[in-house]
């Protein structure tokens, strides 16, 4: 069991060293920020003394040495914008983030597991239907359509929630929800087969034989083993739940990592970018670890290899 | 007897009334107004500011030398007046008895040491190209400053104020530390800023013992509100009284709501298109005019920004000191364009390259497309290349831009001058030079008073027209979405001065 996490961790290391090196190389072919940080009036001649000064001049290995030289210290320079270091100007960023994305896996999954069972439960009948038509619209509509749809309706029609920002639990439930959707969808859909699987399973019909109630039958006996493979898909799709994050962090103006990043990529905010791509990196690794072993553990068949 | 006795009493008593109505009294500020904007600045270190969002708000913690009025004209400021003295001396007579907003006076070691802070290499100041004039400043008097500049300067004066010349309290900035400036200023301007939670929001709140007195309102909190839809929203749904910017698409359906005030005023966005003059045809004034007969600009501006905009003669825009409505667009007549050109020895018109760019403050692309479909339909067969903004600027600095491509300049300066003395610098792809051009800006440059200046500029923008270095576009409305409790009026030169910015009733 040590050696595999231990494995695991250094495959982790190497992964996220190899998206920072990745993040760079194509941070430095999209152009420096000189232009965009110099006012309008600055003289050709004023540009290149600048990116001189600042370091945008020389050849890409020096940038990238320089950049790795402090990479490892932890130190991802300082930012270009806010003058500020910028991995704890990332750091100061991640509990919203975390609050966000984690308020939306639960949605997800709260609302995924009754519809699923439902679904199995009332197969071919119309509550499945219904579920099925929910699933597919969840799974195929735009997260940013959606939220501005719902900023229309519950903000500005009705007045039961705030249009954007954070602050009390009203401010997290529509980005949350926006979040959630896609993954709801596709987790009902998910709950829904492997409950169907489960259910025409030998222990399922010796359950029933034996004079469980129905209800004891599906809660009790089916769903754990339905949830197994729940884990491992909720784990695998935090990447596309930070992504998502990103796009409904920037529509709510969410004070998170993923509207953070967007602004340093407008405006060329390298060392942020930098730091926000190692931060987001190691978020994903790390989920995906811990996924890993709670898989580990949920099922003792995979202990044994 | 009786009644005239009490009519007495009664007006001695008035009396102390009387007495109180008759000295100038300033309103408490009171109330809060809530604004929603696209961007925050990016630090309240007046020389570390990187683009205009943050340039045209933190001015209402700070003040300059000078300022400008709600018509646009400069006015004194911390500075009462300014002369010059010789070609490269200005002197500047300081206003007294103005205090920072921690208590610390402001005076003549103020100027000095804020323009020595902006002009030090150490600072990395990104204003730095806006000051590279500035040789030095002396200490004439506690209250009188001489700044030398390397050449002469007669924006100078524009530069020390709003702009770049946002004054610092030495023992303040020394104290706080560079990194520290950047969220804790301490300013003589308007507003204090007293909370800052970046991406969240700012809390500012009234300077009483404001120099110019105390502002109207206590207290202003500031949302940033990335998504234009967002923004509106929270307008609509009454949760913030003020948003900028609001894109041209949604006024008019805004402008139907009865609890909402929509007002527009042109952006000093110079819009043009560069033509490289050294290339043939280009070369030939009769080809240029052609490109400027063929594009109907008003067109663009109907169906890009519905109507909210001003089509320009030249590159001066409607703010500007000295502009000239008498010089007249070159009116939209392809029939025009083909003859010059077949009279330039091109009656089949020419292929050529036309370099557009996205990713930048404004929208440049479909602006770009619409001239080039123009030009197509006079023979003129341009190919339109599409940047991202990143990667065209390389390609300026090397000068290796297309015969023609398109751009804009904020005119932050409102000065002819400054816009066309950048735009013939013969360097990032713009390469028309005209000595008599240069004698004519020459003269109003060594020309003080801006009531002087300004007639200079007729013969300035007639000369451009007929030249046609460029392809004369439009600049566009800046617009603002408010509720109808407040009252508020934009700055044609875009600064978000939340002075005057009053509540209703």
């Amino acid at each position: 069991m040590r050696a595999y996490i231990a494995a695991r961790l250094g495959t982790a290391v190497l992964v996220v060293l190899g998206v920072s090196v990745v993040s760079f190389v194509l941070t430095f072919l999209t152009g420096d920020p000189a232009e965009i940080m110099l006012p309008p009036g600055a003289t050709a001649a004023q540009i290149a003394k600048f990116r001189t000064e600042w370091g945008f001049a020389d050849p890409l290995p020096v940038q990238y040495w320089r950049f790795l030289r402090r990479a490892v210290h932890g130190d991802f320079g300082v930012s270009l914008q806010h003058g500020q270091s910028s991995l704890p100007l990332i750091a100061a960023r991640l509990p919203a983030t975390f609050q966000l994305t984690m308020t939306a896996m639960v949605l997800a999954i709260v609302l995924a597991v009754p519809l699923g069972v439902l679904a199995a439960t009332h197969r071919g009948g119309k509550i499945d239907l219904l579920t099925m038509g929910v699933a597919l619209f969840g799974q195929s509509v735009p997260n940013f359509w959606l939220a501005i749809m719902m900023i229309l309706l519950f903000a500005v029609s009705w007045g039961w929630l705030p249009t954007s920002g954070r602050g009390g639990w009203t401010h997290v439930v529509m980005p949350a929800a926006a979040i959630a959707i896609n993954l709801m969808a596709l987790l009902t859909r998910l709950v829904r087969t492997t409950m169907i699987e489960v259910l025409s399973e030998d222990f399922v019909r010796t359950g029933r034989s034996k004079g469980l109630r129905e209800v004891a039958v599906v809660l009790r006996h089916a769903l754990p083993n339905a949830l197994i493979p729940l884990v491992t898909v909720v784990g695998l799709q935090f990447g596309y739940i930070l992504g998502g994050a990103v796009v409904i962090e920037t529509i709510f103006t969410w004070p998170g990592v993923g509207l953070f990043t967007i602004q340093a990529i407008m405006n060329r905010d390298y060392p942020v970018v930098q730091a926000s791509v190692f931060i987001l990196a190691t978020a994903v690794v790390l989920i995906n670890l811990a996924v890993d072993l709670l898989y580990v553990w949920l099922d003792p068949r995979i202990r044994v290899t | 007897m009786l009644n005239i006795r009490r009519i007495a009493l009664c007006m001695l008593g008035l009396l102390p009334a009387a007495i109180a109505l008759t000295e100038p009294t300033f309103a408490a500020p009171t109330g809060e107004v809530k604004i929603g904007l696209a961007a925050e600045p990016n630090t309240f270190d007046p020389h570390l500011t990187v683009g205009r969002n943050t340039q045209i708000f933190i001015v209402n913690v700070y003040d300059g030398l000078t300022a400008r009025d709600a018509q646009g004209h400069v006015v004194p400021a911390l500075a009462e007046s300014w002369k010059r003295l010789n070609p490269t001396t200005w002197q500047f007579a300081l206003r007294k008895g103005v205090k920072f907003h921690n208590g610390d006076d402001f005076n003549a070691e103020c100027v000095k040491f804020t323009l020595d802070r902006a002009t030090h290499p150490e600072t990395k100041a990104t204003i730095g190209s806006e000051l590279s004039t500035i040789a030095g400043t002396e200490i004439v008097d506690p209250f009188t400053v001489n700044v030398i500049t390397k050449t002469p300067d007669f924006l100078l004066p524009v530069r020390l104020g709003e702009l770049f010349g946002l004054m610092l309290s030495p023992k303040h900035t020394s104290a706080m530390g560079k990194e520290a400036i950047a969220t804790k200023p301490n300013g003589t301007g308007p507003f204090k800023l007293v909370t800052w939670a970046k991406n969240e929001q700012m809390v500012l709140e009234a300077n009483e013992s404001y120099w110019r007195g105390a502002p109207k309102v206590k207290k202003i909190i500031v949302r940033p509100i990335l998504d234009d839809a967002a923004r509106i929203a929270a307008l609509q749904a009454g949760e913030v009284d003020l948003i900028a910017p609001v894109p041209h698409a949604r006024i008019a359906e805004l402008k139907r709501n009865d609890k909402l005030v929509i007002k527009t005023i042109p952006a000093p966005r110079i819009f043009h298109v560069t033509i490289d003059v050294r290339k043939p045809p280009f070369d030939n004034v009769k080809v240029r005019q052609a490109l400027n007969y063929a594009a109907d600009v008003n067109a663009i501006l109907k169906s890009l920004y519905f109507g909210y905009g001003t089509r320009l003669a030249t590159v001066v825009d409607k703010g500007a000191l000295g502009y000239d409505p008498s010089v007249q667009p070159y009116p939209f007549d392809p029939k025009k364009a083909k003859a010059l050109l077949a009279e330039a020895g091109f009656p089949n018109g020419f292929e050529t390259e036309f370099d557009s760019f996205t990713g930048s403050i404004a929208d440049h692309s479909k602006p770009a497309e619409a001239i080039v479909g123009y030009l197509q339909k006079v023979g003129v067969k341009a190919k339109q290349n599409v940047f991202e903004f990143a990667a065209f600027g390389p390609r300026r600095v090397q000068n290796r831009t297309a015969p023609l491509f398109i751009y804009s300049i904020g005119d932050a300066y409102l000065e002819p001058s400054w816009v066309i003395r950048w735009m013939t610098q013969g360097g990032l792809g713009m390469h028309y030079k005209n000595p008599k051009l240069d004698e004519m800006l020459t003269r109003i440059e060594a020309t003080d008073d801006p009531k002087k200046r300004a007639p200079l500029y007729g013969d300035v923008q007639k000369l451009i027209k007929e030249e046609a270095p460029f392809i004369f576009l439009y600049q566009a409305d800046a617009v603002f979405g408010m509720s109808s409790r407040i009252d508020y009026t934009p700055r044609p030169d875009e600064t978000q001065w939340l002075y005057p910015l009053g509540l209703k009733g």
